[in-house]
């Protein structure tokens, strides 16, 4: 895996996964894995983990009885333990062209590829399932979750070859994701999430409604808010649109009530969607990124 | 507006430096790849209204900046008249300066009279402005246009000085005119400084609607009117007349008549001032006579002064103190014994010699004596013309060198009437200065009548007491048409029958006077001797203004030809004030010339004519480029000022307002308080 990463998923920093490996992948909402793993799951079973006492009912297991509770109440009571599964981890990753966007020679798709392999790699080593859906028009990329590091390989080499063009399908695509995914799952998106407020809001809703533990990373720059130039400039449409030539000296300040505006309206769309919403900034490393994120969900979780 | 540096304003298309700037800023674009797309067409179609009038304003504000240093360099002066006129300068000035007395009047605190004023604006606005290639002088004491060879001599060109007379600005303007037409310039200013008195306007005048129309015939002149139209509050003028030696036994007393004239707003104001003592001044002796002042002012008649016996003639002067215009605070008077005013009367039928001498030999005035002398016209050769005041002429019209005695007479000052003869000349028709006599006509009834007559001035008019002559009682039964030739100049008629012929008449003469009368007084021809008040008053009054020429001591109005040959008359007072030669007869004062006295004083009209209403005096140049400008008499602010500070300003505050609207907007806050509330919210769900 090492000499890979070295070559052609050199996405992946080493020195990224070796800061990352303390910590672990959480999901915030009990999963229904397939397995046994590290991820609580919504049915009980035999782990270390207290659940509750049910009284006990006649066919029950006599092993589990609990005697120290019938000695202080006289009555017959079933001590029950959480049972331990594995997630189903889904990488949605946005390919539109907006994504050729860079700054400082980091561009956008580049940050996805090494976010979602990065994260792949996290949770394949703690033994759970790993998606991937490719954004795009037409919902081309898509890879069902599997445990194992074949399968990890598969993901990694997809996103490899995963090219930023064309129009944005991630409202589609958040649509088929959370329709062909059947069981709870954590999903993950990557996106700029240049799409109305109003489209996403019911992608979201849609994702919760099927219970899944939705992740949002927006990757979004400082230059892109501020929208700071100082003499007439001719923006290309990265996603193939037509050129605009404007004075950002005359529209700065509507550029910046617009962007304002998207901003307020996506985040009134992910609380009520109650999405675990990362704003990212390109110059951000992508370490620190994550271990806010990674972190944040075991504070979450105690 | 006006500009001293008009050709910088050739630069004014460099205002469009910051469009073209901001287009060539436009062609150097960048291009950049960008990926929030939707944001800038939502930024672009909300680029409107207000974001893109504040850019036009940014955009404006720069404009305007280099305007305002544009109009900084070219110099601009601040003058809505001036706008009227052009920017560049004319090619010709004309200065038509009022120098009567009335234009004395001083501002107290800055002791700056109206016309040194209004002619000290004039110098520093020309200075400013530049004259153009002449700079020409009319004033209003000698009405002749001038060339001034540099403004600098302007202040102190002896034409310029105060005077006593009196100004006609109608007689100006057609100076004014002869000037122009003769030099032909291009562009000509015209300034006229002037208080507007009416006398010195005469707004009335036949005369205006002539100026008017040649003016509007020239192109290219532009008139303004420097209006110092405020009269001086509390002004007082003193004036002398009837000045009489009179003998009371072996002493000798002055009698004479003081009036002041008041303003009428020193009254309204409530001065305290109510008794002005006036100091007389005779032979070097002075008095002080206190004078009670009510509203109109004061008069004190026959007032009298003992002065020494051997004393036979000399000057005097009337003083009053200090107040707002000092030319009307002096006045200057002559006496000298009362001569034989005699009469020369030429007719070869003693019966009507013997009526005019009965009309002229008594005296009107007491103290006086007259003496009247019938001659043939056989005997006009031994008349002695420098004692007569008066000639009557009944008798065929004088030629060859009878008729230029005669015409030295008037000029020398003398009256001459001439009565038709009787009889028709046998030689044909002689004239005297255009005019002759026609065929006797007969007149009976109401045609008989006087039809109208002069009672305002001249022989005519009213009495002293105010009351009319009785010239309607006269009959006229026979009379002789009094003709013209066209080459004569044309005389005001003093009284007029009912079939529009002239019965007495004034021919125009510089001085001296000249009548013609159409009838006798004798009952076969008129019912002059008959009714003889008017006819013994026509005659006194003739006879009186004859003599005025002759006496030793005289007391005329202020003009240019006030004094027959200046040269030959010494200026005894004021003492020390050096009256040039040029200027004699213009200024007040007394001058002599051997046993002549003559005490020159400012006319009646200067003291009591008001200010001619600036509508009135507007009316006048009405369908003329012409711009009035009112200024006060001590007012020290320029006719125009430089105004450059004010475009400097003008430039700073477009530079500031174009800084602040430049000034970018603060960012909003909300955008990170939106995301913090998307955590907090995820983190309060699932925890």
């Amino acid at each position: 895996m090492r000499q890979k990463s070295e070559g052609r998923h050199n996405f992946i920093d080493i020195k990224v996964l070796a800061r990352l490996s303390g910590l672990w992948l959480e999901a915030r909402i009990p999963m229904l894995g397939s397995v046994s793993g590290r991820h609580r799951s919504s049915l009980r079973g035999s782990s270390l983990e207290f659940a509750e006492y049910r009284k006990y009912v006649p066919g029950d297991d006599t092993r589990r009885m609990d005697w120290r509770a019938w000695g202080r109440s006289d009555r017959y009571y079933i001590k029950e333990f959480e049972a331990d599964t594995n997630l189903r981890l889904y990488l949605v990753v946005d390919t539109s062209g907006s994504l050729n966007f860079s700054v400082d020679g980091v561009a956008k798709i580049d940050y996805t590829r090494s976010m979602a392999g990065t994260l792949a790699y996290l949770a394949s080593r703690q033994g759970d399932a790993v998606g991937l859906y490719g954004a795009d028009k037409g919902f081309h990329t898509e890879i069902q979750p599997k445990r194992g590091s074949a399968h990890l390989r598969l993901v990694l080499d997809t996103l490899a070859d995963l090219k930023a063009e064309g129009e944005t399908g991630l409202a589609e695509s958040l649509h088929q994701a959370a329709e062909s995914t059947h069981q709870r799952a954590l999903i993950v998106v990557i996106s700029d999430l240049y799409i109305e407020p109003e489209l996403l809001r019911g992608c979201f809703q849609h994702l919760r409604f099927r219970k899944h533990d939705v992740v949002v990373f927006h990757l979004i720059d400082q230059t892109e808010i501020d929208f700071d130039f100082d003499r007439p400039t001719r923006f290309m449409d990265l996603e193939g649109g037509v050129p605009i030539m404007a004075d950002p000296n005359l529209i700065a300040r509507q550029y910046q009530q617009s962007m304002s505006d998207y901003l307020s309206d996506l985040a009134d769309v992910m609380l009520e969607a109650a999405v675990d919403y990362h704003r990212v900034n390109l110059l951000d490393p992508v370490d620190q990124v994550l271990a806010r994120f990674l972190i944040g969900r075991q504070r979450g979780k105690r | 507006m006006s500009f001293l540096s008009p050709l910088v304003l050739a630069a004014l298309p460099l205002v469009a430096l910051p469009i073209i700037i901001h287009l060539i800023h436009q062609r150097r674009h960048n291009t950049v790849e960008w990926a929030a797309m939707m944001f800038l067409v939502s930024a672009e179609r909300m680029n409107k209204g207000m974001a893109r009038l504040r850019y036009l304003l940014i955009m404006l504000m720069r404009m305007l900046a280099v305007a305002a240093i544009i109009f900084v360099c070219s110099r601009p002066m601040a003058s809505g008249w001036l706008s009227r006129s052009g920017m560049g300068k004319p090619d010709a000035t004309l200065i038509l300066l009022d120098r009567s007395a009335s234009m004395g009047a001083q501002d107290i605190q800055t002791g700056q009279s109206k016309r040194s004023t209004g002619l000290s604006k004039l110098a520093e606005l020309l200075k400013k402005r530049g004259y153009g290639n002449q700079l020409v002088l009319i004033d209003s004491a000698s009405n002749q246009a001038q060339t001034v060879e540099s403004l600098s001599d302007l202040l102190d060109l002896p034409m310029v000085a105060g005077t006593a007379t009196s100004a006609d600005v109608p007689q100006m303007l057609e100076a004014a005119l002869v000037y122009l037409k003769a030099n032909k310039s291009g562009r000509v200013d015209i300034w006229i400084c002037s208080d507007l008195q009416q006398n010195d306007w005469d707004a009335n005048s036949g005369r205006w609607p002539v100026i008017r129309e040649q003016f509007g015939q020239l192109k290219g002149v532009h008139l303004f009117l420097l209006s110092y139209a405020d009269s001086p509050a509390g002004n007082l003028s003193v004036r002398v007349d009837n000045v009489k030696l009179q003998p009371i036994g072996s002493q000798t007393e002055l009698v004479l008549d003081l009036t002041l004239k008041s303003d009428k707003s020193g009254a309204e104001a409530g001065s305290n001032i109510n008794r002005i003592p006036v100091e007389l001044t005779v032979n070097n002796v002075k008095s002080v006579v206190e004078m009670e002042l009510d509203q109109q002012g004061a008069s004190l008649q026959g007032h009298r002064i003992p002065i020494d016996g051997k004393l036979r003639s000399g000057w005097g002067q009337a003083s009053l103190p200090g107040d707002a215009n000092p030319q009307d605070n002096q006045f200057y008077f002559t006496f000298s014994p009362p001569l034989v005013r005699k009469a020369i009367i030429v007719t070869d039928q003693p019966k009507i010699g013997t009526a005019f001498r009965r009309g002229l030999a008594i005296s009107s005035e007491l103290g006086l004596q007259n003496m009247a002398e019938i001659i043939s016209t056989d005997g006009v050769a031994g008349i002695d013309w420098g004692e007569t005041g008066l000639l009557v002429w009944q008798a065929p019209l004088p030629g060859g060198l009878v008729a230029e005695q005669i015409a030295s007479f008037v000029k020398a000052g003398g009256v001459v009437m001439f009565f038709p003869p009787t009889q028709r000349e046998a030689d044909g028709k002689s004239d005297f200065f255009g005019y002759n006599w026609g065929n006797w006509q007969q007149l009976k009834g109401e045609s008989a009548k006087v039809s109208w007559w002069r009672s305002d001035a001249d022989l005519l008019s009213h009495a002293n007491s105010g009351e009319s002559l009785p010239v309607n009682d006269l009959r006229t039964y026979q009379y002789r048409a009094i003709n013209r030739d066209m080459s004569a100049w044309s005389s005001s008629v003093l009284a007029r029958l009912s079939d529009d012929q002239s019965l007495l008449l004034r021919v125009p003469t510089d001085r001296g006077s000249l009548y013609f009368s159409a009838t006798l007084p004798t009952a076969q021809f008129s019912s002059l001797e008959r009714d003889g008040v008017v006819f013994y008053i026509m005659l006194q009054r003739a006879l009186t203004d004859g003599c005025q020429a002759l006496a030793f001591a005289a007391q005329i109005d202020a003009s240019v030809d006030a004094l027959p040959n200046p040269a030959d008359w010494k200026s005894i007072a004021p003492v020390g004030t050096g009256v040039g030669i040029s200027q004699r007869g213009l200024q007040a004062g007394v001058y002599q010339n051997g046993d002549y006295w003559t005490a020159i004083n400012r006319s009646l009209s200067e003291d009591i004519s008001p200010s001619t209403p600036v509508a009135s005096v507007d009316a006048l140049f009405d369908g003329l480029s012409y711009q009035r400008i009112d200024d006060a008499v001590g007012d020290n602010a320029s006719l125009a000022n430089e105004i450059w500070r004010i475009f400097l300003v003008l430039m700073v505050l477009a530079l500031i307002t174009e800084a602040i609207l430049c000034l970018p907007e603060t960012k909003p806050e909300h955008q990170t308080d939106g995301l913090a509330m998307v955590d907090r919210g995820t983190r309060q769900e699932f925890s």
